[in-house]
């Protein structure tokens, strides 16, 4: 059996192609791809997103004012969810929370005057329609919304992939993925049958990823078919590259999957979320002390540890421990607990990323940082994270100055920067040869297997996007990173109308650590930044960073909260009925 | 909440950053990828299958078993303009038509190209170069040749020289081969010597009206600031006129004329001219010459109308003045690269391109009955009596060796429309102008015969 399957490929080496052929894969390549990313970006972006009214607040006779969110500051101040302009109320007074069972919380967050539920002093608790809530005086009563309301608001809901058929998506997805296969057959590069078989597996785990998906009810697929466009460009440039280690990036690949999938369903329950934070937070202080402790320098950076022929980047996963540990509830936001905790957390990791001298990680961090910092910040003009951030920067520039002075490699980077073509034989080495590769390759590319730059070092890595340029063309690596724009916009529209500030800090520090990282890359790679080694999300090579992209994805598809859209989110009970 | 969502926008500015970032990197691509690509490995021998001179005869084709020319003279007269299989000589001039030797495009990048299937075709004339090396002799210097009315470089000479075959070994502080590397016409820039009295010359044709009417009286040397300029040998040259004075290369009156004109003139003459310019021999950027009489005192500026002080001119931007003042007022720009192909299809053709105006037309013609009276009266090498000559020679003083011998000027013939500059290092006074007569000998020879 297994001979007859090698014998085909045997065979498909030895075909000689007509010249036309390669011309139209030339054209539908890319057709296909911009195709794919339209689509994609189209039901991504497309979505009503109007505030949707949860309960009402009943103020005296005839007051009523709507609950749009699912955590609303109630206080004096402006830019409280509800303003409740009386002078007994506190700025920020409480914060009413919608549980995902459909009840509600309210906490007191530090206001002068009480608050009560029914006459009863509450600090945290539950409150049910019909309650009356007394915040410093001023009393209001929680109201349901009405079965009428309900079913309207439920119909203007738009579903998720509505309209945009992500299963026709996916078959285009999975015909790129076949022509990316026969761009490797007619040029005859590589070993075909384990190119072949790679991509087949590929194809087969988004299609059995998609059907699952189906059949626990949910549509949105638009995340997930980036990522695994992504990837399909990932697992070519492994094919042109480095075809030994096909097999190892698809198991890579596979871990990431698994990644997502546990973190997604951890993010679906924001109470166990919540409580993950710290198991996160110390699983993150262990990998980084393990990276210090059994760590091995490669090119100056000591992030690398090597266990029993496996190599991986603590680094990485600390990323993903990073974005839970540092996402919050609004009670939480609002009253500053554990603040000091995260801060001095994010100390540690800018330590530990100093002594390990790892620039570009250094970077992603901080925009991570910057990214949780400023939501945190949003409701109380938090001092603290201020000054985090700014130590934070500092260290980064020391960490530079310091790189630069002791560590050749650094070093040399900096100094080819913005003058490439006079270091071209040194220190701008790797950005002269991208961009001499990427004009050789057009706008159509040369063809897998036909391109020069998998001579120069880290070429599937730092340098993925020249590598797709030269042999797949300009139109091909640009459709990757407007599928990551996309991504982001995406996050940026939902993460507005997030269950709670926990997802939507997740999602947007994941989406800012994984834009920061395409945009250090791809500037790295055409000279517009120095290059840092940050890896392009889901096509570079190598596994800890695959890991640690999917883990991020988690964050974004627990924001996602079209109807029946994410996995990592709980459908309504009634939805749930229906199904 | 309401306030959390508005801080999303740090994503939207990272997407907005990316997006920026793609289509910048698209507009710049589209601007400059053929740039991008001319800096590919010159190892593989720049996609050239044969580089070939004006007469077709093949001076450097790296593909196959006879890389160079057999004849060594052509080699070494040739090697800084085809480049060396060693890498010792980056042929800048090829490299610019990169892109068109390998078949390159914007849209389809290198796809479907052969390597090693470009041709080009130069300018210069194999025949001339050897003559033009040979009349330099052991000397270092450089000798440059051009039409004025097309462009195209006849002769472009650099010595020392090497055989690209038999390379020397160089050791470092000998000073034999200096430069070896370094084609002397595009890439240096010396002190002009009395040379650059043309363009000390034109400021006064164009800015005193009454400047033919005028007297300069020399003794053999004259005060200007406190500190003595003298005529070379200290010779007397009397009352001349500027013509005279321009024959007799004579520094006093040079140094009236130069005070007369005045710095801010000067200076503006200079730079209308390029001198501080670089030019661009088929994209090839020449070497910047310098003049800069910012705060200059009046001895400084009556050296620099001379030709001396800090002045430094670009063999090849000088020529090019000639040959402005030969055409009137505007030359053709230089070039060295006069067709190339790729897979037997043309992608280049070199098409004439005009300097700026450098010198009026009124005093171009004046300047050039000035310049034939000086081939009559001191010239003798090159007094041909066929061809009407017009040049002025230059003994440049260099601190601690023999002075730079330069010698440059046109023909002006519809025949011959030659503009040339020769420069013999520590030559001494006089030893350029041999050197150019034989050079513009040969040249007229290729020139015949070709109108045959």
């Amino acid at each position: 059996m297994m001979n007859v399957y090698l014998s085909i490929f045997t065979k498909l080496e030895s075909l000689t192609v007509p010249p036309v052929w390669h011309t139209v894969l030339r054209i539908c390549l890319p057709i296909l791809a911009i195709v794919i990313v339209f689509r994609s970006a189209r039901s991504l972006l497309g979505f009503r997103r109007e505030p949707e009214v949860w309960a009402w607040l009943r103020l005296g006779a005839d007051q009523l004012i709507p609950v749009t969110h699912w955590e609303n500051v109630l206080g004096r101040k402006r830019t409280a969810d509800i303003v409740l302009d009386f002078a007994t109320v506190s700025k920020n007074h409480a914060v009413l929370t919608r549980r995902d069972d459909g009840g509600w919380t309210i906490t007191d967050i530090g206001a002068k005057g009480r608050v009560e539920v029914n006459g009863n002093r509450v600090l945290n608790g539950s409150v049910s329609y019909g309650d009356v809530i007394n915040l410093g005086g001023l009393e209001m009563r929680l109201e349901p919304v009405s079965k009428e309301e309900a079913r309207l608001q439920s119909g203007a809901r738009t579903k998720a992939g509505k309209g945009h058929s992500p299963g026709l998506t996916l078959v285009l997805l999975t015909l790129l993925q076949a022509l990316l296969v026969f761009s490797f057959v007619i040029n005859d590069a590589g070993p075909l049958a384990r190119i072949f078989t790679s991509f087949a597996i590929l194809a087969g785990v988004e299609w059995a990823f998609f059907i699952a998906q189906k059949l626990i009810h949910r549509s949105g697929f638009e995340v997930e078919t980036i990522a695994f466009f992504l990837m399909s460009f990932g697992l070519a440039v492994a094919a042109s590259s480095d075809p030994a280690n096909l097999y190892k990036q698809l198991v890579s690949m596979g871990l990431g999957m698994v990644i997502f999938l546990i973190v997604g369903l951890c993010l679906r329950d924001l109470e166990t979320a919540a409580k993950l934070r710290r198991v996160a937070a110390i699983a993150g202080v262990v990998l980084l002390a393990a990276n210090l402790a059994l760590g091995s320098r490669v090119n100056g950076s000591q992030n690398w540890i090597y266990l029993g022929g496996f190599s991986f980047q603590p680094s990485e996963l600390v990323k993903v421990c990073f974005v839970l540990a540092g996402a919050s509830t609004m009670d939480r936001i609002v009253t500053r607990r554990n603040l000091l905790l995260f801060v001095l957390y994010t100390a540690f990791i800018g330590a530990c990323l100093v002594v390990m001298n790892d620039f570009g990680t250094a970077t992603i961090f901080f925009l991570g940082f910057l990214a949780i910092a400023l939501l945190r910040s949003s409701s109380y003009p938090s001092v603290a994270l201020i000054l985090a951030g700014v130590g934070m920067a500092a260290v980064m520039v020391v960490t530079v100055i310091l790189a630069v002075k002791y560590f050749p490699y650094v070093r040399n980077r900096f100094a080819g920067y913005g003058h490439i073509w006079a270091y071209m034989n040194d220190k701008g080495y790797q950005q002269a040869n991208s961009l001499i590769c990427i004009a050789s390759g057009g706008l159509f590319g040369l063809g897998a297997g036909c391109g020069w730059l998998k001579n120069v070092a880290a070429a599937d890595t730092d340098l993925v996007f020249a590598f797709v340029c030269e042999e797949w063309g300009l139109l091909m690596a640009g459709t990757m990173i407007i599928a990551l724009g996309a991504l982001g916009l995406f996050v940026v529209r939902s993460a507005k109308v997030a269950r709670s500030s926990f997802y939507t800090i997740g999602a947007t520090a994941a989406i800012s650590i994984l834009l920061g990282q395409a945009i250090l890359n791809f500037f790295g790679t055409v000279d517009f930044l120095p290059l840092t080694g940050v890896t392009f999300p889901f096509v570079s090579s190598g596994g800890s960073s695959m890991m640690c992209c999917w883990g991020l994805l988690a964050f974004i598809k627990a924001c996602d909260t079209r109807q029946n859209a994410s996995f990592a989110v709980k459908l309504s009970q009634k939805e749930a009925e229906k199904a | 909440m309401k306030n959390i969502a508005s801080r999303t926008a740090m994503a939207l500015l990272l997407a907005g950053l990316l997006l920026f970032g793609l289509l910048t990197f698209f507009i710049r691509y589209f601007i400059f990828s053929d740039d991008w690509f001319s800096h590919s490995h010159s190892s593989d021998g720049l996609s050239v299958e044969r580089v070939l001179d004006r007469g077709g005869k093949v001076l450097y084709a790296p593909k196959s078993d006879q890389t160079y020319s057999k004849n060594a003279a052509v080699r070494r007269a040739t090697v800084h303009l085809v480049g060396d299989t060693k890498g010792y000589i980056d042929p800048l001039m090829l490299r610019q038509y990169l892109p068109e030797l390998a078949g390159f495009d914007k849209i389809n990048g290198t796809y479907g190209m052969q390597s090693g299937t470009g041709v080009v075709e130069l300018t210069v004339e194999s025949s001339i170069q050897t003559v033009a090396l040979q009349a330099l002799g052991s000397r270092k210097g450089t000798v440059g040749v051009y039409n004025y009315r097309t462009g195209e470089i006849l002769c472009a000479v650099t010595s020392p020289t090497f055989d690209p075959c038999d390379p020397p070994v160089v050791e470092d502080g000998d000073s034999r081969w200096d430069g070896l590397y370094l084609h002397r016409f595009f890439s240096a820039a010396y002190t002009p010597g009395s040379i650059f009295k043309l363009v000390t010359t034109a400021a006064a044709l164009e800015t005193i009206p009454d400047i033919l009417d005028q007297h300069f009286t020399c003794t053999g040397s004259i005060k200007v600031n406190g500190e003595v300029i003298r005529c070379q040998g200290g010779k007397a040259h009397g009352e001349q006129t500027v013509k005279e004075a321009l024959a007799n290369s004579c520094n006093c009156a040079f140094a009236q004329i130069a005070q007369e004109v005045g710095p801010s003139v000067l200076q503006r003459k200079a730079e209308q001219i390029g001198v501080t310019q670089s030019l661009f021999v088929d994209g090839y950027r020449t070497r910047a010459g310098s003049f800069d009489l910012t705060g200059a005192d009046k001895n400084r500026v009556a050296w620099a109308g001379i030709g001396q002080d800090v002045d430094l001119v670009n063999p090849c931007q000088y020529m090019t003045y000639m040959g402005a003042i030969a055409s009137g007022g505007r030359a053709a720009l230089p070039y060295l690269v006069r067709r190339v192909s790729s897979n037997g299809e043309e992608r280049y053709r070199a098409e004439p391109q005009r300097s700026q105006i450098m010198i009026t037309r009124d005093a171009a013609e004046v300047l050039t009955e000035f310049m034939h009276n000086n081939v009559v009266r001191m010239y003798a090498p090159v007094n041909f009596s066929d061809v009407k000559v017009c040049a002025k020679s230059g003994t440049a003083e260099v601190a601690g060796s023999n002075p730079t011998s330069t010698f440059a000027g046109f023909l002006d013939s519809e025949k011959y429309p030659l503009a040339f500059v020769v420069v013999v290092e520590e030559g001494g006074s006089g030893a350029a102008s041999p050197v150019a007569a034989a050079v513009l000998r040969a040249c007229i020879n290729v020139m015949y015969a070709e109108s045959k």
